[in-house]
């Protein structure tokens, strides 16, 4: 009797503690910009790996790096920029070893078809113009950089409408509420009829928009997690975020 | 003032009916507690709207439900003293007091300020907030604002209920003084009987929501009498007293009157309740009362039982009550002479 | 170092403007409404009164939705009145002036019913059969009389418009300058790394009005506590 007892408790701990392995939950926090395409990416891993499931959370690069900071789970960040990263490498919540940039991107600016706005200079004379907030979105750094260099950005006082993520830009834009929007070239994608890309921003005006992927300590511990990094930057990704409109190289 | 009066309304199981016509300055309408006298009053103001009827003042209609007629509240320039004064606490007694005045049409305006203040000698309170007011006093400038609004008749609703007896017979006098003065026709509504005899002449009886009688007030203190096995309360208005080794004196028509309640003050009004007055049919010489007065039996009426005998002294009367075996025994009769005796101290003052 | 940039300071001058703003333009209304509610019966009172405190049960977001749905471009009102007259009230100052009014009505018309409600139905008699029309007894003897409860109605209005966040980014939306008031820079900063220190020095700016406004009310009704 004492026996059966004692092999039925051993097994139970046992369970308990090689939990993980079964219930392979993997966290993502996910830059807005990236929800297809990471969404399509973790669905294609997770059918070759049947044991993990993915959770994932949306949003402006900072805004998730803060959540991260402050306890959020979170096992892979992506992120739109490298400052954000760097930013939770220092508190020790990303690992070091494991960063790695796998896409580039380009900032656009769309509106609706009849606006005649083909460059910055246009931009000017419009009535509302919606940007990522540049506080914690990197999508709009990148726009209020660019127009620091070109001199308009005193011009554009009053008219920038901060949106929390380049997703809520586009929206904007779709419902008319803004006559434009800056936003990634990707999104192009999945915009809706009524909005076209007005003009590509000149590249010289900004730095290269690059996405970084990145394990957090928590997440180099689980297997999975480790796995799916290293998927991220396999070619079999890489033919995926070129079908959705990301340049690799 | 005339006014006509044909109306029926229902609040839950309350039902005021009334139908009526009558003519006069200073009418009264009387009822017990309950019976729907303020409501019928708040008809004739327009703060109620009945189910239907006709109202006629003056021969003026202000309300008929047949052709939707309503004249509104402040076209009907009927005034109100409420039972309780409503002074407006966010406004000084002399701005409470030309309230109404300022929004009376200057061709209405025949009642000023001046004559009003020292009528009802509210002088000396003009400037102090109402917060300020005895209780008294409140009820005055109440008076005041309702007369100076120049209404073409003033209705008071148990304006005297919520003071104490002396302060109501301080009352009363400026009460009547100013419509005197003014020639404001009132409506006076009461629950008390002497009240109501010292202010008015006709009396529109009410209860449970019924007229019950249009009648002069003395008629309605006899019926009362009557109806309730009351004393007959006798009024007496007295005039210039002298002293009689020490002893208050006022002269009554073409006798004297002996009272020990009385003083110096050119006038007041007392009360003599019927069963206070003793009936002798010879002259009895050696009786401690020391008012003898020498009357005539002017009529004897049967009321609740007992018999009330009017008396007559020179141009004035008294009502004494008797049971019947008085009567029979003394023959009491009308037209015969008799003597009644009052104590000095069965007059009692009231103001 | 604490040092606000000039959008904080924007933020600052916007969200008092907009809650005084607010304020002011709802007094007439929220007198008229606690007026109607408190002395008159009439059908469909019931309905009026659901109206007036459906923002107080809505959660902000929902009732800058609603908001957005009659005022946008493709809105009711957006369509059929503003477009035509070339007037734009998403995403400008008015807008966030309109959300803040919107859901601060209730808590304004509550508290003016209260102060109205205390007033002696006697003294309205008294006035009418003194001769004044009913317009005349409202300014007269009601507007004197429930003073305290518009004072009251109003500061509440006006703490709540300082704090009002979920309708106003929905129909106003973030713009620096503009309508980003105290809540919505705040909330830029709490979502920011390193926001932390000037999110704090926001909220500290917010709660010494806050503490200044409620001071002021309660000197106000001492004061007029004292007049009544």
């Amino acid at each position: 009797m004492k026996e059966i007892i004692r092999l039925i408790l051993s097994l139970f701990f046992f369970v308990l503690s090689v939990g993980p392995i079964f219930a392979a939950d993997v966290n993502l926090s996910v830059a807005a910009s990236l929800k297809e395409v990471v969404t399509a990416l973790s669905n294609d891993f997770a059918k070759k790996n049947t044991t993990v499931s993915f959770r994932r959370n949306l949003g402006g690069s900072g805004a998730l790096a803060k959540q991260i900071e402050n306890g959020a789970p979170c096992d892979v960040f992506f992120s739109a920029n490298f400052e954000w990263v760097d930013y939770l490498k220092e508190k020790k919540i990303v690992d070091a070893n494991a960063i790695a940039a796998f896409a580039f991107n380009e900032l656009v600016f769309v509106g609706r078809p009849e606006l005649k706005s083909g460059s910055l200079d246009d931009v000017v004379k419009l009535k509302k113009i919606a940007i990522g907030s540049p506080k914690n979105v990197p999508a709009g750094q990148y726009a209020m950089e660019a127009f620091k260099k070109a001199n308009i950005d005193k011009k554009l006082k009053d008219k920038l409408v901060m949106a929390k993520d380049v997703r809520e830009c586009l929206m904007y834009a779709e419902r008319g509420e803004v006559d434009g929007a800056f936003v990634y070239k990707t999104d192009a994608g999945i915009m809706a009829r009524n909005v076209k890309i007005l003009f590509i921003m000149p590249q010289e005006l900004y730095p290269r928009i690059t996405y970084i992927v990145a394990l957090t300590v928590t997440g180099a511990k689980k297997n999975e997690a480790a796995a799916f990094f290293k998927f991220m930057q396999s070619a079999r990704a890489k033919k995926v975020l070129s079908k959705y409109g990301f340049a690799v190289k | 003032m005339k006014l006509s009066m044909g109306i029926h309304k229902q609040f839950g199981a309350f039902q005021l009916d009334a139908d009526f016509d009558l003519e006069g300055n200073r009418i009264g309408l009387f009822g017990p507690s309950g019976s729907g006298k303020s409501t019928l009053m708040g008809v004739l103001a327009g703060l109620h709207r009945p189910d239907q009827g006709v109202i006629l003042l003056d021969g003026e209609t202000i309300f008929d439900s047949r052709n939707g007629m309503n004249l509104a509240v402040p076209h009907r320039r009927i005034g109100m003293v409420f039972q309780r004064p409503h002074l407006f606490p966010h406004m000084s007694v002399k701005r409470n007091l030309l309230y109404g005045y300022r929004r009376c049409p200057q061709q209405n305006r025949t009642i000023k300020l001046d004559s009003l203040i020292s009528v009802l000698q509210l002088g000396q309170l003009l400037n102090r907030g109402v917060g300020n007011l005895s209780g008294g006093e409140r009820q005055r400038v109440a008076i005041g604002r309702a007369v100076l609004s120049n209404p073409r008749l003033l209705i008071m609703d148990e304006p005297l209920s919520g003071l104490d007896d002396n302060l109501k017979y301080q009352i009363i006098p400026f009460l009547k003084n100013a419509c005197e003065v003014f020639g404001i026709p009132y409506l006076f509504i009461s629950h008390s009987l002497i009240e109501t005899r010292i202010m008015t002449e006709k009396v529109l009886t009410l209860d449970r929501g019924q007229i019950t009688g249009l009648m002069t007030v003395e008629e309605l203190a006899r019926i009362h009498m009557g109806d309730h096995a009351a004393n007959y309360i006798n009024l007496l208005k007295l005039r210039r007293p002298h002293r009689i080794h020490g002893l208050p004196v006022y002269k009554w028509g073409d006798q004297q009157l002996l009272i020990s309640a009385g003083d110096d003050q050119p006038e007041a009004l007392f009360e003599l309740s019927s069963s206070e007055i003793i009936l002798c049919k010879r002259h009895p010489e050696a009786i401690s009362a020391r008012n003898l007065l020498n009357c005539r039996v002017s009529d004897v009426f049967e009321t609740g039982g007992r018999l009330g005998v009017e008396l007559e002294c020179g141009r004035e009367h008294l009502i004494a009550e008797i049971v019947r075996q008085s009567a029979e025994d003394l023959g009491i009769k009308k037209g015969i002479k008799i003597y009644a005796a009052i104590k000095a101290t069965a007059f009692r003052r009231l103001g | 170092m604490l040092s606000f940039t000039p959008a904080d300071y924007s933020a600052i001058l916007l969200s008092v403007k907009v809650a005084t703003t607010a304020t002011v333009l709802s007094l007439p209304f929220g007198f008229a409404v606690a007026y109607l509610m408190t002395f008159h019966k009439f059908r469909g009172r019931i309905v009026l009164d659901g109206i007036v405190n459906l923002p107080l049960t809505l959660p902000p977001v929902v009732v800058g939705y609603l908001l957005l749905l009659l005022l946008g471009r493709h809105g009711w009102i957006g369509r059929t009145i503003l477009q035509p007259l070339g007037l734009e009230l998403i995403f400008t100052w008015k807008a966030a002036v309109i959300a803040t009014a919107v859901v601060g009505f209730p808590l304004m018309v509550r508290s003016m019913r209260i102060g109205m409600e205390m007033i002696d139905r006697g003294l309205i008699q008294a006035s009418r059969t003194l001769g004044a029309g009913w317009l005349d007894t409202v300014i007269t003897v009601i507007l004197p009389l429930s003073l305290r409860g518009i004072i009251a109605g109003s500061v509440l209005m006006f703490a709540r418009g300082l704090g009002e966040f979920g309708a106003t980014i929905i129909v106003a939306g973030n713009i620096p300058g503009v309508t980003q008031t105290i809540p919505l820079a705040i909330y830029e900063y709490v979502s920011s790394p390193g926001g932390d220190f000037m999110a704090i020095a926001l909220c500290s700016v917010s709660i010494t009005i806050s503490v200044a406004v409620l001071i002021f009310h309660e000197w106000i009704g001492r004061r007029t506590g004292r007049v009544v």
